[in-house]
């Protein structure tokens, strides 16, 4: 395991070189560099997400965690004044590449929210609007696809019934899990989870864990959590994040019983953060 | 503030029971001004209902419904022949052509501005549409009367009269001779006229969208205009129909503007082409020297107005509650 830690320099400045996860790399980040406007807010991360793997980002409050997921979809397009260089392949794609197709990459690399975020209309057509958006699909198959979603969302027995109402008229937990079938349901290769519990109650929150394991045999996950049982429970991989780099990278087990930097302890162990 | 925390830390039990009982005689003035505030907008709009009424009577006793029914208005005919149709239908036309021209291109300027627009060209555009709503409705009516109606009667009314020449419906509707005091141009106005208002309120809507759910949109892979229309649009529907009913009642009751170049006439031709009247805008013409059962067929025609606004309200209000329902809320 030794080889897949992150090593350190002694000073403590970042010199991550990062050694392949045993799974073959979904997503690798080369020198990848963010800032929003003057502001340089992630610095040389170098990482690779393990495909069908789950990794976990952990880190203190205000270190761009969040931004960080959004660059796997180019979602910071959608603000001015922040760009990204370096590289970020997913497989073969240079997702920031200007040229990419950013529909495209987005229906490849899907997200759920910190909060739950249905649309304004019905349970089916919350999960049918994104299928549609690519497939033209007959009203039996769409029925079928709708249902596989939401049983891949573990939501299908309890919304089976009540297919037409208002998907703003689940719980939360359910909305959340609503959320995920909706991302499952255009088949992305890429699933990110920007804090998916932290407006969730222990049980809701236990469903959405369980499902984010069986979810990793199909997709390559990312999650962002400030809750570090969670990230202990859910993840294969853990990286530790603060102030914008990436402190260390290694297996979650590692991360949590013998981090090699001392900031990364520190964090685990309640010191700061 | 400072007052309620210094009686609360400085006193003991005893001032501290008065402290409150002060603050509780300002709750109870306070809770009888806001009521009798409240209170006055109800008397307000009785009084106008009462006195519309009451000045409409004689019209009212006269000629019953017919006065709905009938077009023809002669008040220098003895006795008088008073008949809304022609203001009604003027009224109506008018409204419905300028919110057909105006909510789409109002929507238009507000996703623009909202989703699309170049955070430098943001705030001119703004501004231009502000200004717009901060025009004075006479220098509307000027500009119609002088630029926008002979410019129309010149170049787009003869185009669409000989494009639609001959065509069953529509070669009615668009019949000839052009004209600068018509119906279409009293429309046009009114449509730019009531732009600002539908703009402005949707993006004020608009923005109320949480960036998170448009995430969300664009997350599944929408482009720009399927998160407009799948999710902006849904989610901001009861502001946006709102802000479309404010407007369509500033066009069925704007009068000096259309007072100008509608042309005043009380006949119906079914041409939008041909001059027309409105409500407001025979009641803003005749009322200076009205008497009699003249006047008071003019403030039955106002008291029209006043029904027909609260209808549009009341149906606005119905279609929204038909839409929540259908979207299961």
């Amino acid at each position: 395991m030794n080889e897949l830690s992150v090593s350190m320099s002694a000073a403590g400045g970042p010199v991550p070189s990062v050694v392949l996860p045993e799974a073959p790399a979904k997503v690798t980040a080369r020198g990848l560099n963010f800032y929003y406007g003057e502001n340089h807010a992630l610095k040389n991360i170098n990482l690779a997400l393990g495909t069908n793997r789950v990794t976990a980002f952990i880190g203190p409050s205000g270190c761009v965690k969040s931004t960080w997921l959004r660059i796997f979809n180019r979602m910071y397009d959608l603000y001015p004044g922040q760009r990204a260089t370096g590289q970020l392949m997913l497989d073969s794609t240079n997702i920031l590449d200007n040229k990419l197709d950013l529909n495209l990459l987005r229906a490849r690399v899907g997200m759920v929210f910190q909060k739950p975020t249905p649309f304004p209309m019905t349970i089916y057509e919350n999960i049918a609007f994104g299928i549609r958006l690519y497939e033209k699909i007959s009203k039996s198959e769409m029925d079928g696809r709708v249902e596989k979603a939401l049983r891949g969302g573990a939501l299908w027995n309890e919304v089976k019934d009540k297919l037409s109402a208002s998907g703003l008229s689940l719980s939360g937990g359910q909305q959340q899990r609503l959320c995920i079938a909706r991302t499952v349901a255009v088949r992305p290769e890429v699933i990110l989870f920007d804090e998916p519990c932290s407006a969730l109650d222990p049980i809701s929150t236990a469903k959405i864990e369980e499902l984010i394991t069986e979810l990793a045999e199909e997709y390559t996950i990312a999650i962002v959590t400030h809750n570090m049982q969670q990230a202990a429970r859910v993840s294969d991989k853990t990286a530790f994040m603060y102030l914008g780099e990436l402190i260390e990278f290694d297996d979650t087990n590692k991360i949590f019983t013998s981090p090699s930097d001392r900031r990364t302890q520190d964090y685990i162990t309640g010191r700061f953060g | 503030m400072a007052v309620q925390s210094d009686a609360m830390e400085s006193a003991g039990p005893y001032d501290r029971a008065k402290a409150l009982s002060a603050f509780k005689f300002g709750d109870v003035t306070f809770y009888w001004i806001t009521r009798a505030c409240a209170i006055s907008v109800l008397l307000i709009l009785g009084g106008i209902i009462v006195s519309l009424i009451v000045g409409a009577w004689p019209a009212i006793v006269e000629f019953g419904a017919s006065f709905l029914f009938t077009s023809r208005w002669a008040p220098a005919n003895d006795p008088p022949v008073l008949g809304a149709l022609g203001p009604i239908y003027g009224t109506l036309v008018t409204s419905i052509i300028a919110m057909v021209i105006a909510v789409p291109v109002g929507l238009g300027i507000a996703i623009f501005l909202t989703e699309l627009c170049p955070q430098w060209l943001r705030r001119p555009i703004g501004l231009a549409v502000e200004l717009l709503a901060g025009i004075p409705s006479i220098i509307y009516g000027m500009w119609g009367f002088f630029v926008l109606g002979p410019f129309m009667a010149d170049s787009f009314q003869p185009f669409m009269i000989r494009l639609f020449d001959g065509v069953p419906v529509l070669g009615t509707i668009f019949a000839g001779p052009p004209s600068y005091l018509s119906l279409f141009n009293a429309a046009l106005i009114l449509a730019i006229m009531v732009l600002p208002f539908i703009t402005a309120i949707s993006v004020d809507v608009f923005k109320t969208v949480p960036p998170v759910l448009k995430e969300a949109a664009y997350g599944v892979g929408c482009t720009t205009w399927e998160v407009v229309r799948n999710v902006v649009i849904p989610y901001t529907r009861v502001g946006v129909i709102g802000g479309v009913m404010l407007a369509l009642g500033r066009a069925l009751g704007e009068t000096m503007a259309v007072t100008f170049i509608i042309g005043n006439a009380f006949r119906i031709t079914g041409s939008v082409f041909s001059p027309g009247t409105t409500i407001s805008a025979a009641i803003a013409s005749e009322f200076a020297e009205s008497d009699g059962l003249h006047q008071s067929g003019l403030i039955l025609l106002g008291l029209l107005l006043f029904i027909l606004t609260f209808f549009v309200l009341a149906a606005a209000r119905l279609m929204l509650m038909r839409l929540e329902k259908k979207a299961g809320n």
